[in-house]
């Protein structure tokens, strides 16, 4: 049984929905081929079809295509052995081809000496060459931009994304209600394969109200992931748990940092915060040295060293809380900024530094409240009436 | 017009009223003299003279003139050394005007550069070597790497003693028309810890709200600043109430402006003032110097210093 993506996937121009105008850009493109430009920077977010467009032109128009990912372009080498040849060759069973380069945004790093080389080749084939790309304006494609039409495909619209799973319902002979069906386009934010996948499995499924439960609540996972380390007992599943959360890393620092004292006390507490401690200092080691490796250490005592600091499991209902540190940050860098720029002006007159001025605010802020010394500073209304209210 | 500020009103202008560091103003002013200063390294602690004694040399050297051949850096302050280094290659670019064949720029806080920017900064001293001269303070003559020293005449300032200041304070009090008790003296010299600058401030701060200084007066501002917020935090912790330990940390980090660092260097001074057995005071100062370590090594110092009065906690227990 094929998936439903593959099965699915459109073969002509007319089953492309929502995008004419892209189709007709590249149309053009192809039909006048060889032009000033030689290659197509095809972008849009996943799953909206970038790869499916070229194979649909290829079919529609008879082409051939020769397929190359990013990690082919690893070296120059590589790429003169395979990509060269196809470039210059002529197709032995058809008339035509298109070379794509899918994906091209994946080049990683170490991989990067592949542009300027894929660049060349651009400049010699005898056949158009389109590169598909998450992100067209990373900064390492900027030079394969300059050289190629950029085209960005859009996120397929709500009622394109339903009347096309409709349609694959009907021919599967299936039948989902329509708030899971509602669900789904909701979750997949324009992603078509994302949508069929979910439609695919949710079809199969005997109650799939349960299953959509868990995709609709991914922000609320954050609270059960928390629940599971600060509760359960230690368990090496644990080791996976930060995974499922959409979250970066150093996030789920902040929001275990909060929570720790909202659960644990005694000695708990003092365990968890010491492995805490150790967490931010591999990350402060990931970070000085670029050494990697190091995140499993961050991940293990993060997860599962927070979670064995207690003796048992925690029964009962504890409150988890948003990390406020970075809001309360903000607010007083706020609060602040006023004091800075009245430090920044007496810090000047008195020929003493700025941090020394803002650390012995409490002493000097009552000096400052006199108006002749805030004229000799210089010191503009707003700053007075801060002054005022401090 | 001469500033309303009493630390900018009162500072001394001429190397007779220095107070206190006798020795070495009388080497500086020899030096300044004899119209040719070298680099010179001043280090001491806060509030003992050092940029005031360089503004005097300054003046001394350029007359009326001294604006255009002078330039103000703080270390702790610029962004970046090179930052520092364009600005000095900027005023060093032009001649100085006058009779002097140089220029002086004043670094101060030059310890809060790293080794690396000190090298950096090394370069620029010799590449502008013909046309001025440096004068870098610092609090620790031992944070300035060698080859620096070894370019400066270094002078060290002593803490200035109690008479020193006291001295201070009469003649501004005298100029001021305040009145102003000897227990008051005392309170300002020891909220200031010697520091004749942040005691000039207190003085000022307590007459603007009377001129009768008293002592419960000046003991009233002085309670609007730090060290006893760490108290707090400590108290807090070590009666097992992390949460008001670690909300009342992160208040004084915020609201004061406190650096990581200055909270580390209190706790570890507090540590010894807490009513716990020896063998935990030991075992706390060492959870605090790992911590500072970690700090300084580039750690997050919330999450460090929270780890740290967690460990108050269990001190709190008796463990």
């Amino acid at each position: 049984m094929k998936p439903w993506t593959e099965k699915y996937r459109p073969k002509k121009f007319e089953e492309i929905k929502g995008n004419e105008e892209i189709v007709k850009k590249i149309n053009d493109f192809l039909e006048n081929f060889p032009n000033k430009k030689k290659a197509i920077l095809l972008g849009g977010p996943p799953g909206v079809g970038k790869t499916t467009i070229v194979h649909v032109f290829a079919n529609e128009l008879d082409k051939e295509i020769f397929e190359l990912n990013a990690s082919d372009l690893r070296n120059k080498d590589k790429l003169n052995e395979i990509l060269k040849p196809a470039l210059q060759q002529k197709s032995l069973l058809k008339d035509d081809k298109i070379i794509l380069i899918d994906e091209v945004d994946g080049i990683s790093g170490s991989d990067r000496g592949g542009i300027p080389e894929l660049i060349r080749l651009i400049k010699e084939t005898n056949y158009p060459l389109i590169a598909t790309a998450n992100d067209t304006w990373n900064k390492k494609l900027s030079p394969l931009r300059k050289e190629s039409l950029v085209v960005e495909l859009k996120n397929s619209k709500e009622k394109d994304t339903r009347d096309l799973l409709i349609n694959i319902l009907k021919e599967e002979n299936k039948f989902l209600k329509m708030e899971i069906l509602n669900q789904i386009i909701e979750n997949a934010k324009g992603d078509l394969r994302a949508a069929i996948n979910d439609l695919q499995i949710l079809s199969h499924l005997e109650k799939p109200e349960e299953s959509i439960v868990d995709e609709r609540n991914k922000e609320e996972s954050i609270f059960n992931v928390l629940k599971e380390v600060f509760q359960e007992k230690a368990d090496n599943k644990m080791l996976g748990l930060f995974d499922k959360v959409g979250m970066p890393f150093d996030e789920i620092i902040l929001w275990i940092e909060e929570n720790i004292p909202n659960v644990y006390s005694g000695e708990e507490l003092v365990k968890a915060y010491q492995r805490l401690a150790k967490v931010d200092l591999f990350k402060g080691r990931i970070y000085k040295q670029q050494y990697w490796r190091f995140m499993v250490y961050e991940n293990i005592f993060l997860s599962y060293g927070i979670s064995a600091s207690k003796q048992e499991a925690k029964s009962g209902f504890f409150r988890y809380q948003k990390p406020e540190r970075i809001l309360k940050i903000w607010l007083n860098n706020q609060k602040t900024a006023k004091r800075k720029t009245i430090a920044e002006k007496y810090a000047k007159m008195v020929h003493v530094g700025i941090k020394r001025v803002m650390y012995e605010w409490p002493e000097i802020k009552n000096i400052l409240k006199n108006p002749l010394i805030q004229k000799e500073l210089k010191l503009d209304e707003d700053e007075i009436s801060y002054l005022k209210r401090s | 017009m001469a500033s309303e500020i009493w630390t900018e009103k009162y500072r001394p202008k001429k190397f007779i009223e220095m107070a206190g560091q006798e020795d070495v103003v009388k080497r500086v002013e020899a030096l300044t003299k004899s119209l040719n200063i070298p680099h010179l390294l001043l280090a001491g602690p806060a509030g003992t003279g050092k940029s005031t004694l360089a503004l005097i040399v300054v003046k001394e050297l350029f007359g009326d003139t001294w604006r255009d051949n002078y330039l103000e850096l703080n270390a702790s302050d610029e962004r970046g050394i090179q930052i520092v280094r364009d600005k000095v290659k900027n005023f060093a670019r032009t001649k100085s005007l006058g009779n002097i064949p140089f220029k002086i720029i004043f670094l101060d806080e030059a310890d809060a550069l790293t080794p690396e920017a000190q090298q950096a900064l090394r370069r620029t001293m010799e590449n502008y070597s013909s046309t001025c001269r440096f004068i870098m303070s610092c609090n620790y003559s031992s944070k300035i790497i060698d080859p620096i020293q070894s370019r400066c005449a270094i002078f060290r300032f002593k803490l200035l003693e109690k008479k020193d200041i006291e001295k201070v304070l009469r003649r501004i009090a005298d100029s001021e028309s305040l009145i102003l008790n000897p227990e008051a003296i005392d309170t300002l010299y020891e909220g200031s810890e010697g520091d004749c600058r942040r005691s000039v401030n207190l003085l000022q701060s307590t007459a603007a709200v009377s001129p009768s200084i008293t002592n419960e007066l000046v003991s009233t501002i002085l309670s609007e600043a730090k060290p006893k917020d760490i108290k707090v935090v400590l108290e807090y912790a070590l009666s097992g109430d992390f949460k008001n330990s670690r909300e009342k940390l992160l208040d004084v980090m915020l609201k004061q402006s406190v650096s990581g660092q200055d909270v580390i260097k209190a706790i570890q001074k507090e540590i010894w003032n807490l009513p716990i057995e020896p063998e935990i005071k030991v075992k706390l100062t060492e959870k605090t110097g790992e911590a500072e370590f970690r700090i300084v090594e580039g750690s997050d110092p919330f999450i460090q210093l929270q780890s740290l009065i967690a460990s108050f906690v269990l001190a709190g227990m008796g463990k």
